[in-house]
């Protein structure tokens, strides 16, 4: 009985769960709610969106909202607050969508009205408003940017009216900004179209006027100064031609294709700045949206322009000219800016004509090529016809292989002309991408040859600085030296002052022997190695000049105390007193010696580190256990015996 | 300061004792005293002393003294004849820098000096002494203060004579000085005055204790740690130990060589020399 109750139970809740738990699983399939925190780009906010799960895939689906605003911010300071507010279909935003932002400063002053505390705000106040299809803007959409003050509408800053169809702009639109207004139409395919017109706000008439034919842009007319003028764009209609956007890019083909004395402002300020304007609005909300889904919301107004695709051997060509424009500008750059070359042009005159050469090269031959590299990073090249870009890019002629410059400072007077030998392996003739890698090409050698010659230039430039400077340090040394010996002949013993006068004459001889000297090469190693030696002499003179002290050292050291019973006091007690007087009686004289009859730059050095080893060496002594070595020195007089029984070659060799 | 104190304390003792000891043997004197103290001529002596300090240990030494006394006679004038041969040793503690003691024994050899005497020649004479050497320095100056007590057997030179014995109670006082330092350091000169007062005390002292009073300056120099030269002129007197109103004079010229050689290993020597400061 109990068993089959429980079964009953059993299955009884097992389908309960399954009528309750399945539909929820499949509603929970279907939508989501999200509420809570987000950001989206520079965006941070609180948002409340649909959305459903596929696969691993989150798909926004269904209304979105995001909003920004605190209060407390605008009370403080300011407040930057937006608003997103729309619907998404399967992850793209689909329907009506409206976009605010809002940069506000408050005045700190709050009224109560009926209910309700008001802030009086003033600001910048962006409203967007229009729909979507599928990630593409689709019917009429206005961008409106206001400036707000005090709560109220005080200018409009920016207005522009598109209506698109599936993405692509149709029929006329209008984008207005604070100092004019463009108006214009598209076809049915985007291609602008007809007369496009800008108003500046104080004017009646059209101030600039571009006329589309197709997307094909035949005439622009502006007035410059009250003066109209007309720019013919000659379209040749077996051209090929080639539909893109009307964005910057178009623009500085236009300037490309245009003869280069019909050059317009208008191309910079007026209706290519509107437009331009206008882009950066919708990339704005293009960000948001991509970065939320699918979108692609961007106003594509389209134009055609003739087309001269790359061939194969232009493509080599130009990296052939990126390569050698990389190189040619690294070097006459480090040229142009070596320091020292722009002092040693001062004072040498083939160094001028060198780095004039440098100069010329770098305005006539590199930078038009770095417009080339340029064109080429932008995609431009292809819309330009090869002998127009030439003569834009040289106006008054391609420079020839032999380089003139003036051959003063100033470039006036006479000219001297550089010329690679091989130069007549280079043809700069025809107006083709071939030329062009030709100049390239001769920009690097030229510069790669000035480069080399003026490095000899400048590492013999170099080293006479160094010998100056090694000679100003001799002279110090020099002066330092005598100073020393000076100062310490004058406290020391006489057999101490020998010495040190035969240093001072060694110094003295050396550095006569460098003044004697003519060649420059030698000279210079003969200079450093005098730099070395009066190192070593200095190091000498000090050596012998403690001696006095040291000895005295050493006498302290060697001193024991003894207790002497009959006076009942501690004396002191010289010890070890063999060798004490091995080095009074041996070693210093040896050293002295040397100093005064063996001594030159050579050797000093080794002398120096005796002394010093010896003095080291004896402080050492003391403390060691030296009976038997005080039996061997009892009656050594030969310094070199003494100093291997004392182990000092040893330790200086260590050192 | 707590030395001297000390010090003093132990010379008043010494007086008190030695005072109560001559009273009461004056009273069984044999010799008729004089009635006013006579002052005999002055000797002329000199003596060659060795003073020795073997040291054996970081505290222990070995005292060893050999001393060689001359005395004037008829026929010796001044330099005169070998008088006495000390052979004084013992055994030092060295408490501190500033005090050690000593103890040990003496065979002197006496010499009959008299020419006229038919008595034996040589006789010896025994001793135990002991030593409290105080040591002060006081500015460059050191200061000394030596109580020195004797237990002696001493014959005459008499066939058969018998020993007889006595106690001697010395107290020393003496300066060095250096000369041509700030210091009493080797190579230096020192001039050293010094003065001591023998008091003795026995069956046979009657009336006599005061023994000896040494005045004495000696010259010295340190020629190492461990030898040194001295040489100095003493004055002296004292009563007669026979009769206590005749005074014995003399005049010794006094040569020494103090020596202290340390045969200890270096290893052994070298921390304690300093001892406790």
């Amino acid at each position: 009985m109990i068993g089959f109750k429980t079964k009953y139970l059993f299955i009884s809740s097992v389908f309960l769960a399954l009528f309750v738990c399945i539909p929820l699983a499949l509603q929970g399939q279907e939508k989501l709610h999200y509420a809570g925190p987000l950001q989206v780009g520079k965006y941070k906010g609180e948002a409340g969106y649909d959305y459903k799960v596929v696969g691993k895939d989150t798909l926004l689906d269904g209304p979105f909202l995001m909003e920004r605003s605190n209060l407390q911010a605008l009370l403080e300071n300011e407040d930057s607050s937006f608003l997103f507010s729309g619907t998404f279909k399967d992850h793209y935003p689909n329907g009506s969508w409206r976009f605010q932002f809002g940069e506000f400063q408050s005045n700190s002053q709050t009224q109560v009205i009926d209910y309700q505390y008001r802030v009086l705000v003033s600001g910048t106040q962006e409203e967007v408003n229009g729909t979507l299809k599928e990630g593409k803007p689709d019917g009429a959409w206005t961008y409106t940017v206001n400036r707000i003050k005090d709560s109220e509408l005080e200018q409009v800053l920016f207005k522009s009216n598109i209506v698109f169809e599936n993405g692509i702009p149709q029929r006329s639109f209008r984008i207005e900004n604070e100092s004019g207004t463009l108006v214009g139409r598209f076809l049915r395919n985007g291609l602008a179209h007809d007369e496009w017109s800008l108003y500046i706000t104080d004017e009646v008439e059209a101030v600039e006027s571009w006329f589309f034919n197709d997307g094909g842009l035949e005439k622009v007319q502006g007035k410059e100064n009250d003066e109209t003028k007309v720019v013919q764009i000659s379209v040749n209609r077996e051209e090929q031609r080639k539909t893109i956007n009307l964005d910057a890019r178009y623009i500085n083909i236009l300037q490309l294709q245009l003869p280069v004395s019909d050059t317009l402002n208008v191309f910079e300020t007026g209706m290519p700045k509107l437009l331009a304007e206008n882009a950066q609005y919708y990339k704005k909300i293009d960000d948001i949206l991509s970065e939320l889904g699918e979108s692609a919301f961007l106003p594509e107004f389209k134009v055609k322009v003739a087309h001269f695709p790359l061939n194969a051997m232009e493509k080599a060509q130009l990296d052939s000219i990126r390569v050698h424009f990389e190189k040619s500008r690294t070097i006459s750059e480090s040229l142009l800016n070596s320091t020292q070359l722009n002092i040693l042009k001062l004072s040498d005159e083939e160094a001028l004509f060198l780095y004039s050469v440098v100069r010329a090269i770098s305005e006539n031959f590199i930078n038009p090529i770095e417009k080339v590299v340029d064109y080429q990073e932008q995609g431009i090249l292809e819309f330009v016809r090869r002998d127009q870009l030439i003569r834009k890019l040289w106006p008054k002629g391609k420079p020839s292989v032999k380089i003139e410059v003036g051959k003063e400072a100033d470039s006036v007077g006479s000219t001297r002309t550089f010329v690679l030998p091989n130069a007549e392996r280079f043809n700069f003739d025809g107006n083709t991408m071939s030329s062009v890698e030709q100049l390239a090409q001769y920009a690097t050698f030229g510069l790669d040859s000035i480069q080399h010659l003026l490095n000899n230039k400048l590492t013999k430039e170099q080293r006479q600085q160094e010998l100056i400077a090694l000679e100003e340090e001799l002279i110090a040394q020099s002066n330092g030296l005598n100073n020393l010996i000076d100062s310490v002949g004058s406290t020391t013993t006489q057999v101490n002052k020998d010495a040190l006068m035969q240093i001072k004459a060694i110094a003295d001889k050396s550095l006569s022997r460098y003044s004697a000297m003519e060649e420059v090469t030698s000279k210079f190693d003969y200079a450093r190695e005098l730099v070395d030696c009066y190192t070593q002499l200095m190091a000498l003179t000090k050596a012998v000049s403690v001696l006095p002290a040291q000895w005295e050292e050493i006498q302290e050291r060697y001193q024991d105390g003894v207790w002497n019973p009959f006076t009942a006091t501690v004396m002191n007690e010289e010890v070890k007193k063999r060798i004490t007087a091995s080095y009074r009686k041996v070693l210093v004289p040896y050293f002295l010696e040397w100093a005064q009859s063996d001594l030159s730059c050579d050797n000093a050095d080794e002398l120096v580190l005796l002394m010093q080893g010896t003095y080291r060496r004896m402080m050492e002594l003391r403390e060691e256990e030296t009976s038997k070595l005080e039996r061997k020195l009892r009656k050594e007089q030969d310094p070199k015996m003494v100093m291997q029984l004392f182990n000092i070659q040893n330790q200086v060799k260590e050192k | 300061m707590r030395h001297y104190g000390k010090n003093t304390a132990w010379v008043l003792i010494l007086f008190l004792i030695c005072s109560s000891l001559s009273l009461s043997a004056q009273e069984e004197g044999q010799e008729v005293l004089p009635l006013e103290s006579k002052f005999k001529e002055p000797l002329t002596k000199v003596w060659f002393n060795t003073y020795g300090n073997i040291r054996i240990s970081k505290r222990l030494f070995w005292v060893a003294q050999t001393h060689f006394r001359l005395q004037e006679t008829e026929s010796t004038p001044f330099v005169g004849q070998m008088a006495q041969i000390y052979n004084r040793h013992a055994i030092g503690y060295i408490y501190s820098k500033k005090f050690n003691v000593s103890l040990g024994g003496v065979l002197r050899l006496n010499f009959n000096t008299n020419e006229a005497s038919m008595d034996r020649n040589l006789v010896p004479e025994w001793r135990i002494w002991h030593q409290y050497l105080f040591a002060m320095p006081l500015s460059s100056v050191m200061t000394y203060h030596r109580i020195r007590i004797e237990h002696r057997w001493s014959q005459g030179f008499a066939e058969n004579s018998e020993y007889i014995f006595r106690n001697r109670w010395r107290y020393m006082f003496r300066l060095k000085v250096p000369l041509n330092s700030h210091k009493l350091e080797p190579k230096t000169f020192y001039v050293s005055p010094e003065a001591e007062l023998i008091m003795q005390s026995g069956k046979e002292v009657v009336a006599s204790p005061m023994e000896d009073l040494r005045l004495t300056t000696t010259l010295g120099y340190i020629v190492t740690p461990r030898l040194t030269f001295a040489a100095g002129l003493m004055y002296s007197q004292g009563q007669e130990l026979s009769n206590g109103g005749i005074y014995k004079q003399s005049w010794t010229l006094r040569f020494h060589m103090y020596f202290s050689p340390d045969f200890r290993k270096v290893k052994n020597k070298l921390p304690e020399i300093h001892f406790n400061d």
